[in-house]
């Protein structure tokens, strides 16, 4: 294989390192270092409400759902109801059959757009970002993956 | 144009970069006047926040001029001369409601690095790595702010820019550790750093009515300018024994308020902090807690401690029985600074509140590298070096 090919796998597997990372950082269970959403098997990971809360009166999100989550179709339940106190709303979904970790990071993904078009009116972006020469090291090319894959990671 | 960028632990260059775009319906682009180094910086550069990407633009204090606005920008225009708060924070979310700005739910592009390390969230600041939102900072020419009718501030005329400049971070994060610590008049209040979040810290102290404030530190230039532009006392910890001088200062007490304002790269002085140093190298910590731990044990029973130093993980040896069993109250924050802005910049204009001692070092942005090296190695008695694109 041709030297610059190899670099190029080299640096793939690196970023791919980064996400995979990201995710397993989801699971260790060391007091203060991370919480795990997606400990569970697979079943009862795709079974479980992910949710969040939304600053607004509830029936907004019942007569209509936010197009992020509209856009799965009858895959999800979507459920919602009023946040304790002067919370807002609770937006809670889940997928009906089994799933994929992959689906799981983009229903993620979808809740956080959903608050966001409902509280802000518009979904928060960060690229393209001024920034100067990215060295390609393995160090950077793994956090290339961590960024990658954040939008769809966390305890959510 | 011209940006101040992370290339390596240990090393800012000076890039030519893109110019920044109008991303979303409510950013606007500033054309930055006057960027500052923080030193909470120094953990991005020294690497111990492993996040930043070689090239990352730095910087989260400045201030600047609207050249460009979003078609949701309501309350900015064009030409207006305004200080930013360094956390991105929208305005509508519970937490912003509530004015925790740093806690924003919708700030932060990146929510899954940091919901992996800490549980959830906070807000997305400028420059401060991807695990804080992937924003470019502010040590440019150019640079974009979103949500900019809650995260930007006019500056009244008659505050210098240099005075406004630090009601970015330095003052404001200063003011919020006395305020939400509950600093009240009569109290003595002690202040762990003298750097600008620390000075400011005690300034707010007074200003409130704290009848005694104490600032410790260990370097001369920094202690001198407490008593000189602070008007609190100043304390070398190298030279006495702090848990002694802060008992004997307040009738056998402790302090009614302390504040730390150094963070995860404390230095300490004799065996405790030698472990600190030797734990936080061989990675068996990830934060030096050293001046935390002091003002755990050197607080009053029934007392309360604000953590406004940066810290990224975790400590070790940290004093929960002394926290839990003298009855401490123990908070901390990133600051909500557009909760305090604007009260700070009418104390300024009233000359209330200086903060221009603190730019020890005004330099042009070519000279970055220069200014993080004296800033991080404190020589020449650079306090805050000041950076003009």
């Amino acid at each position: 294989m041709p030297l610059p090919k190899i670099v190029a796998r080299a640096a793939g597997l690196a970023s791919e390192a980064g996400g995979t990372a990201l995710k397993q950082l989801q699971h260790v269970r060391i007091p203060g270092v991370g919480q795990a959403s997606v400990t569970d098997d697979p079943r009862t990971s795709a079974r479980r409400w992910r949710a969040v809360t939304v600053l607004t009166d509830p029936d907004q999100l019942r007569t209509a759902t936010p197009a992020p989550l509209a856009a799965f179709g009858d895959r999800l339940e979507v459920r919602v109801s009023q946040a304790p106190g002067d919370r807002g709303a609770e937006l809670a979904a889940r997928f009906r059959g089994p799933v994929t970790e992959e689906e799981i990071g983009e229903l993620r993904s979808a809740l956080r757009e959903a608050k966001q078009l409902v509280e802000v009116g518009e979904v928060l972006r960060n690229e393209p970002q001024p920034h100067g020469h990215r060295k390609q090291t393995p160090q950077g090319k793994v956090l290339d993956g961590v960024i990658a894959q954040a939008p769809k990671e966390g305890v959510l | 144009m011209k940006a101040a960028t992370w290339t390596g632990v240990n090393e800012v260059s000076v890039e030519e970069v893109p110019e920044p775009q109008l991303l979303n319906d409510h950013d606007v682009i500033l054309k930055i006047t006057q960027s500052v180094t923080c030193g909470s910086d120094l953990h991005l550069l020294g690497g111990y926040i492993p996040f930043m990407r070689a090239g990352d633009v730095l910087g989260h204090e400045f201030i600047g001029e609207v050249v460009e606005a979003g078609p949701a920008v309501r309350d900015r225009k064009v030409g207006d001369r305004v200080v930013v708060a360094p956390f991105a924070a929208c305005g509508n979310c519970w937490y912003c409601e509530q004015e925790q700005y740093s806690l924003c739910d919708n700030g932060n592009a990146n929510p899954g690095i940091t919901e992996g390390l800490w549980g959830q969230s906070p807000g997305g600041c400028f420059g401060y790595s991807h695990a804080m939102g992937g924003y470019a900072g502010s040590h440019a020419e150019y640079m974009r702010v979103p949500y900019a009718d809650v995260g930007t501030f006019v500056v009244p005329e008659g505050v210098s820019d240099t005075r406004a400049l630090f009601a970015s971070d330095a003052a404001s994060t200063g003011w919020m550790g006395a305020d939400l610590a509950g600093t009240k008049p009569g109290d003595v209040v002690a202040v762990w750093g003298a750097g600008g979040v620390g000075q400011m810290a005690a300034r707010a102290a007074m200003l409130l009515g704290a009848e005694q404030v104490v600032v410790l530190d260990r370097v001369p230039e920094r202690l001198q300018q407490v008593r000189e532009h602070v008007g609190a006392e100043a304390v070398d910890y190298t030279t006495t024994d702090v848990l002694a001088e802060l008992r004997e200062r307040t009738g056998g007490r402790g302090p009614d308020v302390c504040i730390e304002a150094v963070g995860m790269e404390a230095h300490g002085t004799g065996v405790a902090g030698a472990y600190d140093q030797v734990k936080q190298q061989l990675r068996l910590q990830t934060d030096r807690p050293t001046a935390l731990r002091e003002a755990i044990l050197a607080c009053r029973k029934g007392g309360s401690v604000f953590s406004l130093g940066v810290f990224a993980a975790m400590v070790d040896k940290f004093p929960m029985g002394a926290l839990m069993n003298k009855g401490l109250t123990f908070r901390g924050a990133q600051v909500h600074a557009q909760r305090y802005i604007p009260e700070l910049l009418e104390r300024m204009a009233r000359d209330e509140l200086v903060t221009e001692h603190l730019a020890t070092h005004v330099l042009p942005l070519s000279e970055a590298p220069r200014g993080y090296q004296m800033f991080k190695d404190k020589t020449d008695g650079c306090v805050r070096a000041v950076f003009q694109p």
